[in-house]
């Protein structure tokens, strides 16, 4: 494991273990998010990583184990009292995820009306400053079943980053999009990350992501973090698993 | 003998767990309608799409019943003279068991069906989770509107129920069948009162809740992608008809206790 940051992480934990459907997704793990940096999760696919971003911010429980946000324990907190601590954090689902019977503008909106804002004027001028910002600008009006798999993601970024989180969580921001959309999704989210300064947490596979984004790199396979580091640790890495994942990820590029 | 024994035991573990959580959203809806923030205007398009949307199906229902009812009451009453009694005898069962339970069952098929549909697909497409990530409880935003619209909508289309099946049994009874206008209407408000309206009206807001929440849970816990939306949509349907018919019993056996018919004096 890496040395521990002397501020407080964003996001702290220790032993986490959860099983889905009689299966041990996660085993034991344990890792550091520091503040203010990226943390790229990589792994190859079933290794949890997906799983494991839901722990961070409550959307699963966990079996046993401990998680702190910012210092406080939030696997005994109730669905509730994590309102509080949700509304500090992005989420960029894999899908998008997206409410489909609201238009574009609506789901940019919707956190910030969620959060308490009242100000119909600055909601709307929020809106399309966050959809100049991912490269929509002007499309407020049309309906997510409209779009192609990247404008969704970049919508659902938008989305995630109109009420200015501390964090940002990324599930798999390039999944299922072709090499160029793939390197433009990871070109975004390095901006996010110059221009917003926030914590973020990338779980991905794919290694040209993490060379562009990471300044930690925590490795998992089996439920298990492999490896934790910097991306150069990991690319000099001896371990096999490793190598493996990262010949397979050249022989991908070809 | 022990995989049998097995099966009903696994079974019944299953029935307690499904009615442990049925309860626990019950009750984390009902502290909701309390202490949530209430959403106007989704609470506003939940009535619109439960209430005015259900209308049409619930005043058809209604009608046909109550002329059916009427039509085969007539007959065995005529036979042993008794004709003027089909007025009394279709109220009463269309306000205390007829308008609420079919209206019940109509809802369930139309609007159950929907909300599992809706919630479940949400469920799949990761769209509760972001809900959630957005520090939005599931239960105040898409539970709690949909029961407010359906305590609001249920007794109006109750009450329609009653009102249409009672008006074509009467067309059945009098125009069809011969009966003096005057001994149907007479006969038929002095054994029917406000507490038999009143039953009608109760048992159809408990029927509502029950189609919502459990509609509602079986949204919240679809897995298993679009298979698992049709399963949930289908369960939806057949958990709340058959909670519907059985609570019906106990509810008739508590409000004709609580709330009885008239007593008329021959």
């Amino acid at each position: 494991m890496m040395a521990m940051p002397a501020s407080i992480p964003f996001f702290e934990v220790e032993n986490l273990q959860q099983t889905l459907g009689g299966h041990a997704i996660l085993r034991g793990v344990s890792l550091s998010v520091p503040s203010g940096k990226t943390t790229v999760v990589l792994g190859g696919s079933g290794a949890g990583k997906s799983v494991l971003l839901k722990h961070l911010n409550g959307l699963i429980r966990p079996l046993s184990g401990s998680i702190k946000v910012k210092g406080r324990e939030i696997s005994d907190l109730t669905e509730r009292e994590m309102t509080g601590i949700r509304r500090t954090i992005g989420v960029l689902f894999q899908d998008g995820a997206l409410f489909d019977s609201m238009s574009i503008g609506e789901n940019i909106a919707f956190p910030q009306r969620e959060a308490g804002e009242r100000d119909e004027a600055k909601i709307q001028h929020r809106v399309a400053e966050v959809l100049t910002l991912v490269g929509l600008s002007g499309q407020e009006a049309k309906m997510p079943a409209s779009l192609s798999g990247g404008m969704r993601k970049r919508v659902s970024l938008a989305r995630a980053i109109a009420i200015k989180p501390e964090c940002l969580l990324y599930d798999e921001p390039t999944a299922g999009l072709d090499p160029i959309l793939s390197e433009s999704i990871t070109h975004l989210i390095s901006t996010m990350k110059e221009e917003l300064k926030v914590t973020s947490v990338v779980v991905t596979h794919n290694l040209g992501a993490m060379r562009l984004l990471a300044d930690q790199v925590i490795f998992l396979k089996d439920g298990e973090v492999h490896y934790a580091g910097s991306p150069a640790g990991l690319e000099e890495s001896e371990d096999e698993s490793i190598r493996n994942f990262i010949s397979a990820d050249a022989m991908g590029r070809g | 003998m022990m995989p049998v024994l097995s099966s009903i035991g696994s079974k019944l573990l299953g029935l307690l767990s499904y009615l442990g959580e049925l309860a626990l959203l019950s009750a984390d809806t009902t502290s909701a309608l309390f202490s949530a923030r209430i959403r106007a205007g989704i609470t506003l398009s939940q009535v619109i799409s439960i209430g005015i949307g259900s209308q049409v199906v619930v005043m058809i229902t209604g009608a046909f019943t109550g002329a059916v009812f009427a039509t085969q009451a007539y007959f065995k009453f005529n036979e042993l003279g008794m004709a003027s009694a089909t007025g009394p005898v279709v109220s009463i069962i269309m306000c205390r068991e007829l308008g609420p339970v079919l209206a019940g069952l109509m809802v369930t098929g139309r609007t159950g069906a929907a909300m599992a549909a809706e919630i479940g697909t949400m469920r799949v497409t990761e769209q509760i989770d972001a809900l959630r990530a957005m520090g939005v409880t599931p239960v105040d935003y898409l539970v709690v509107p949909r029961l407010l619209a359906i305590l609001i909508s249920m007794p109006i289309l109750v009450g329609e129920a009653i009102i249409f099946g009672m008006a074509a049994a009467e067309i059945m009874t009098v125009h069809f069948f011969g009966v003096p206008e005057i001994w149907f209407r007479t006969q038929m408000l002095a054994h029917t009162g406000a507490s038999d309206l009143a039953t009608g009206l109760i048992k159809g807001t408990v029927f509502g809740a029950i189609i919502v929440l459990i509609s509602c849970h079986q949204g919240l816990t679809t897995g298993e992608g679009a298979v698992g939306v049709g399963r949930s949509t289908t369960r939806a349907v057949v958990y709340s008809s058959l909670a519907i018919l059985i609570s019906n019993l106990f509810l008739s056996l508590m409000l004709n206790r609580w709330l009885p018919t008239v007593s008329v004096n021959l």
